[in-house]
C-alpha cells in the first residue's frame, strides 16, 4: 500500500468534515424559485449524541440527501428529555427545511409534562413514521426466570422483592413496566437510571431483577448471556432475537411495547414539500444500504404516509395516557 | 506473561501500519485542537466524526475516536495552564498550580512536565490495561450505588483539601456547588427543580459555562481591577522546559498520580475527574513542603496531568470488557463499535483481538504522538502570553461567549454565564476558592443520585451503605480525611485563641 | 474602639452562604420530601440548605471575633463593563448573527481595562470575528447564526 492511498481515506474525512458544515451555509437566494428543496434542509435531533437516534437520523439524512438532491444536515439540540429540540422545529418556519427526529417521547410527554411550550397535534405534524424497534425483556441471571410466566409467578411469590430498572420517569422503558405490572398485578419497585445502559452492572448482581431495554441497550450484555432475555415486546418476533417469544406469544395477548420513530414538521408546511419529504422517506427505507445500517443496532423500516403516520400517533397518545393515568404517574 | 507480550506485539503490528498510524494521528491532532478551543469538547467531535467513522474499518475508526478523546484531555489542560480556563472538568485542579506557574514566567515548564507526566503515565496505563484488565473490570462490576455513594462522599471531602484558605469557607462552596448542581431534571421523580421556570435551565447549569465564567470572564475582572503591570504578560518568560532538577522532584508525583489515575478511571461515573483531584489531594498530604501548592508548584502540575491521563486510558477497561460506557465519549464509541456489528463485552477480548489490542496499543503510539506534536508548540504558546493584557482579555471573554453559546445553541446558558460571572466576581473578592465548588457541582448530581437509588433499592435501610466492605472503606476514608484535614486548622485556632 | 465586624471577608462569605441557604431552602419547600425508602425530590436539597446555612451562620459570628481581611476595593468599570458585554452577545447573537455581535461585544469590551486604543480594539475585535468565523462556523461547522436573521 502506497503512502498517498493509506492516507486518502483519512484526508478525504477531513474534507468531508469541512465540506459537510461548508454546505450548511450555503446561502442560495437567487435559487428560492425554484421546487422543493432547493437550499439545505435541517435535520433536527433532540437528544445528545450517541444512541438510536443520533444513529438513525445521521443514517436518514446521509440517505436522504441523495434522495432529494438537497444536504440533510442533521443537528444535535438536546434538553429537557426532547422538549428543547421538538420546540426549536415547532415554532421555524413551515416551509419544510427544518425537521425533527423523535420517538415516542414526543406523545408522552404532552401527557406527563405539567406544562408544554407546545402543542403536538396543533404545531407539528407527521411526515411519516419511519421505523419500529422492539424493546427487550431482561432478567438478572442468577433469578430461576426463563419466561414472562416465570416472572409473573415469580413477583406474586415474592412481593416486594421486584425491581425494574428505566431511563428515567416518563421513558418508554419506565412505561412498559408500568404497563406490565398493570396487566399482571405483579407489583414490582422503579428504579430510574440516567440512560438504561447504566442499570446493567446492577441487573447483573441482582440488585435490578428485569427490565424492558432498547435492543442497541441490551446487546452488549445479552450476546454473551450476562443478562437473560426472556421476550421482546413486537408485534413479531425480532430479528435480533429469533429464539426469544414476543410478550404477546407468551401470553398476555396484545402487550406491544414499540420503540417507533417518526420524522416531524411544523403543521403548516405546505403539501407539495410534505409528499416530496415523504416520497423521499419511502424511497431511502427501501434502500438495502440503509436497511442494512438500521438492522445492525435492531431497527426495522417503517415508512407510512403521513395520514397514517398522524392515525398511529394519535394512538400511541392514547394508550400512553391511559398508562400513565391509570398508574397515577407524574413527576413527583 | 509470554501472552501478554504476544499480545501487546499483535497490537503493535495493528497499530503502527502507515493506515493506522495516520488515524492516530488525525484523531489526537484534532483532540489536541478541540480540547484548546473553548465550547466543542470530545463529545462533540467525536459525534461529529461518527458518520466518517462508518465509512471506516472498525480498528482504524476506534483508533481515530480514541484518539479525539486522550487529545482533548491534554489540550484541556494548555488553555487551563496559559489562560486559566479548564475546558473539562478534570483540568480544574491542573489550573491550581498550571496558571500560576504561568503567571510566574514558568509556562514552558507547566506545559512540559504535563506532557512528560502524561506520557509517562499513558505508558504505564498501557500496561495496566494489558495486564490487569480482566480483574479490574471485575472492580468496576463491584461497584453497585451504595459503593458510588460513598466513592463521592470521599470525592468531596478530599475537595476541601484543595482549598488554600478557610476550610469553612472550603466546605461551603463545596455545598454550594451541590446545590448548583440540584438544577433540572431529577433523574429519580423527573421532577424540574432549580429551574425557575426557564426551558433552558431543565437540563441544568450547563458545566461549561459554569467554569468558563468563573475562570474565565470573573478571573478577567479581577485582573483588570490591579495595575497593568501586575498582569501574566510582563512577567519575565523563563525557560521553555522543564529542568532535570524540575523532572526530578516530579518523579515520585507522577508514579504516585499514575497509580491513584490507573484504578480510578477504571471506575464508570466520575472516575477520571476523581482522578485528577485524588492525586493533587495526595500529593499535598504526603510530598514534602506541601505549603508551595497553590502557589505555582510544579508537582502540582505533574499530580492531576499524570493521574487524568492514565485514568482516562484505564476508562477504556469498562467499555471494551464490560460494554459499560464510563462517560459520554464511551457511549458514542459503544456506538461506533455497534454500527460495526461489534457488540463490546468480555468476548471482544478474545473474539477480537486485533482490534482490542490493536486500540490498546494505538493509545501509546498516541500519547508519544501527543509529546513530539505538543513539545515544540510550547515555544508558541509561551510567546503568545507575552501579548499585553489589554489583547488578550476581549478575546478571553469572546471565546468563553462563543463556548457557552455553542455548548447546546443556547442563549440560556450565555445569561446564565453572566450571573455566574458577578458570583465568581464576589466569591473571588470574599477569598471563597471555587475548584470546592466546582468539585461539588460535577460530583454532587451523582452523589444525590446513588444515595436514592440506593435506598430504593435496600427499601430505605441505610445499612446497605455499611454493609458491603468496599462501601464501608470508603465512608472510613472520608472521615479519616476528615479528621486530617480539620485538625491542624483547630490546633491553629487554639494556638491563636491562646495567644490572645 | 474596635469596629464590630473585625472579619470583614468571613463575614460577607457567611452572608452570602446563608442567602443561598435561603433560597435553597424556600425552593426546595416546594418539592417532595417523600416517605418511607423513597427519598422525594426535596430531601436532599433541604439537607443541603440547612448544612449551608449552619456554615454561613459559623462565619458570620466568627467574623465578630476574629480579625480577618478587608475587602479590596471594588472598581466597577471593569465589572459592569463586562458583564454588560455578556449580556450584550446573549442579546444578540441569534437576531444580529456572529458577525455583528461579537464584533461589536469584544470592541466595547476592550473599554473595560483603564488602556484603551480605539483603532487598536478596532483591529482586534474584526481579527476576533474572522478568527472564529474561520475556526468556528467553517472548520468545525458548529451551529451558529452568521448574519442577521431577517
Amino acid at each position: 500500500m502506497t503512502i498517498a492511498r493509506a492516507l486518502r481515506a483519512p484526508l478525504s474525512a477531513l474534507v468531508l468534515l469541512g465540506l459537510s458544515s461548508a454546505a450548511s451555509l450555503v446561502v442560495t437566494s437567487a435559487a428560492q424559485a425554484q421546487a422543493f428543496p432547493n437550499k439545505p434542509v435541517r435535520l433536527v435531533l433532540p437528544y445528545s449524541p450517541g444512541g438510536i437516534i443520533d444513529y438513525v437520523g445521521r443514517t436518514m439524512a446521509q440517505a436522504l440527501t441523495g434522495a432529494l438532491g438537497q444536504p440533510v444536515v442533521a443537528e444535535n439540540r438536546p434538553g429537557a428529555g426532547g422538549i428543547t429540540g421538538t420546540d426549536s422545529v415547532a415554532r421555524s418556519p413551515a416551509d419544510g427545511y427544518t425537521l425533527v427526529l423523535m420517538d415516542p417521547a414526543i406523545v408522552i410527554n404532552p401527557t406527563l409534562q405539567p406544562s408544554m411550550p407546545y402543542d403536538l397535534f396543533k404545531q407539528l405534524k407527521t411526515v411519516s413514521i419511519i421505523s419500529s424497534s422492539p424493546e427487550v425483556v431482561v432478567v438478572a441471571p442468577e433469578l430461576p426466570i426463563k419466561s414472562i410466566s416465570d416472572l409473573i409467578a415469580y413477583g406474586k411469590a415474592n412481593p416486594g422483592k421486584l425491581n425494574f430498572a428505566s431511563a428515567g420517569i416518563g421513558t418508554t422503558p419506565h412505561l412498559a413496566g408500568e404497563l406490565f405490572q398493570q396487566r399482571t398485578g405483579v407489583v414490582a419497585t422503579h428504579i430510574p437510571y440516567k440512560s438504561i445502559g447504566q442499570s446493567y452492572p446492577d441487573m447483573m448482581s441482582n440488585k435490578v431483577q428485569f427490565a424492558f431495554s432498547s435492543i442497541a441497550g441490551a446487546l452488549p450484555f445479552t450476546t454473551d448471556n450476562r443478562v437473560r432475555v426472556i421476550a421482546t415486546t413486537g408485534k413479531t418476533r425480532s430479528p435480533v432475537y429469533p429464539d426469544a417469544p414476543t410478550v404477546d406469544e407468551a401470553g398476555l395477548k396484545g402487550f406491544e411495547v414499540d420503540l417507533w420513530l417518526g420524522i416531524f414538521a411544523p403543521a403548516a408546511t405546505p403539501a407539495e414539500a410534505m409528499d416530496k419529504l415523504n416520497g423521499a422517506m419511502q424511497t431511502v427505507l427501501k434502500d438495502p444500504e440503509v436497511l442494512k445500517a438500521l438492522a445492525k443496532v435492531g431497527v426495522e423500516p417503517r415508512g407510512t404516509t403521513s395520514a397514517e403516520g398522524e392515525a398511529f400517533l394519535k394512538a400511541e397518545f392514547g394508550k400512553w395516557k391511559k398508562v400513565i393515568e391509570d398508574g397515577n404517574i407524574k413527576e413527583n | 506473561m509470554m501472552d501478554v507480550f504476544s499480545n501487546i506485539w499483535l497490537g503493535l503490528t495493528v497499530a503502527v501500519t502507515l493506515k493506522n498510524l495516520a488515524y492516530c494521528l488525525i484523531g489526537s491532532f484534532l483532540g489536541t485542537v478541540v480540547g484548546v478551543l473553548p465550547g466543542i469538547g470530545p463529545v462533540t467531535t467525536v459525534a461529529m466524526l461518527m458518520p466518517i467513522s462508518f465509512t471506516l474499518e472498525p480498528t482504524s475508526a476506534l483508533i481515530m475516536l480514541a484518539g479525539i478523546y486522550y487529545g482533548a484531555q491534554y489540550g484541556g489542560s494548555t488553555t487551563a495552564i496559559l489562560i486559566n480556563i479548564p475546558g473539562e472538568a478534570s483540568s480544574v485542579v491542573t489550573s491550581l498550580d498550571g496558571h500560576q506557574m504561568a503567571r510566574q514566567g514558568r509556562a514552558g515548564p507547566a506545559l512540559g512536565i504535563a506532557a512528560l507526566g502524561s506520557f509517562f503515565a499513558g505508558t504505564v496505563a498501557t500496561f495496566v490495561i494489558a495486564f490487569g484488565a480482566p480483574p479490574l473490570a471485575k472492580l468496576a462490576l463491584q461497584f453497585g450505588p451504595a459503593e458510588y455513594f460513598s466513592l463521592m462522599l470521599c470525592g468531596l471531602v478530599a475537595a476541601v483539601v484543595l482549598a488554600r484558605g478557610s476550610i469553612i469557607k472550603a466546605i461551603a462552596m463545596v455545598l454550594l456547588g451541590l446545590v448548583f448542581g440540584l438544577s433540572g431534571s431529577d433523574v429519580n421523580s423527573g421532577v424540574r427543580r432549580f429551574t425557575y421556570g426557564f426551558q433552558g435551565l431543565a437540563d441544568g447549569i450547563e458545566f461549561v459555562a459554569l467554569s468558563m465564567a468563573i475562570y474565565g470572564v470573573a478571573e478577567v475582572i479581577v485582573n483588570l481591577e490591579k495595575k497593568v503591570d501586575e498582569n501574566a504578560s510582563t512577567a519575565p518568560v523563563g525557560s521553555v522546559w522543564p529542568s532535570w532538577a524540575d523532572i526530578r522532584y516530579c518523579i515520585p508525583t507522577v508514579l504516585r498520580g499514575t497509580a491513584l489515575g490507573s484504578v480510578l478511571g477504571v471506575l464508570p461515573g466520575g472516575g477520571a475527574l476523581l482522578a485528577s483531584f485524588s492525586a493533587y489531594t495526595l500529593e499535598k498530604k504526603v510530598a514534602k513542603a506541601p505549603r508551595n501548592f497553590g502557589h505555582g508548584d510544579i508537582r502540582g502540575v505533574a499530580a492531576p496531568e499524570s493521574a487524568n491521563n492514565a485514568g482516562a486510558q484505564t476508562s477504556f477497561i469498562p467499555m471494551l470488557t464490560l460494554g459499560i460506557p464510563s462517560n459520554p465519549t464511551m457511549a458514542l464509541m459503544i456506538g461506533a463499535l455497534m454500527v460495526h456489528g461489534i457488540t463490546p463485552g468480555p468476548r471482544v477480548m478474545t473474539d477480537r483481538p486485533e482490534l482490542f489490542w490493536g486500540i490498546v496499543a494505538s493509545m501509546w503510539i498516541g500519547n508519544l504522538l501527543l509529546v513530539v506534536l505538543n513539545l515544540p508548540m510550547v515555544g508558541i504558546w509561551v510567546r503568545l502570553l507575552r501579548t499585553p493584557y489589554r489583547l488578550m482579555f476581549p478575546a478571553i471573554v469572546g471565546f468563553c461567549c462563543i463556548g457557552a453559546y455553542t455548548v447546546n445553541a443556547n442563549v440560556t446558558d450565555i445569561v446564565v454565564m453572566a450571573f455566574i460571572t458577578l458570583f465568581g466576581y464576589i466569591c473571588l473578592k470574599l477569598d471563597c476558592e471555587p475548584a470546592p465548588l466546582i468539585l461539588g457541582f460535577v460530583l454532587g448530581p451523582l452523589m444525590e443520585e446513588n444515595l436514592r437509588r440506593g435506598l430504593l433499592i435496600s427499601r430505605g435501610d441505610p445499612m446497605i451503605f455499611l454493609n458491603t466492605p468496599i462501601s464501608l472503606g470508603f465512608l472510613i476514608a472520608a472521615a479519616l480525611l476528615l479528621l486530617v484535614v480539620a485538625a491542624p486548622a483547630i490546633r491553629r485556632k487554639r494556638e491563636e485563641a491562646l495567644v490572645e | 474602639m474596635k469596629p464590630l465586624i473585625r472579619a470583614p471577608k468571613d463575614f460577607w462569605s457567611g452572608v452570602m452562604f446563608l442567602a443561598f441557604a435561603a433560597l435553597t431552602l424556600v425552593t426546595a419547600s416546594g418539592y417532595s420530601m417523600g416517605r418511607g425508602g423513597r427519598m422525594g425530590p426535596g430531601y436532599f436539597p433541604t439537607m443541603l440548605g440547612w448544612l449551608l446555612a449552619l456554615l454561613g451562620a459559623i462565619l458570620v459570628i466568627r467574623s465578630f471575633a476574629i480579625t480577618g481581611e478587608a475587602i479590596e476595593k471594588i472598581k466597577f468599570r471593569p465589572l459592569l463593563a463586562l458583564l454588560g458585554c455578556v449580556l450584550f452577545f446573549a442579546v444578540t447573537i441569534n437576531p444580529l448573527g456572529l458577525v455583528i455581535s461579537l464584533t461589536i461585544t469584544t470592541f466595547l469590551c476592550a473599554f473595560a481595562g483603564d488602556e484603551v486604543r480605539v483603532g487598536e480594539a478596532l483591529a482586534l475585535s474584526l481579527g476576533l470575528t474572522l478568527f472564529s468565523l474561520v475556526i468556528f462556523v467553517f472548520a468545525l461547522g458548529l451551529p451558529l447564526p452568521v448574519w442577521p436573521s431577517l
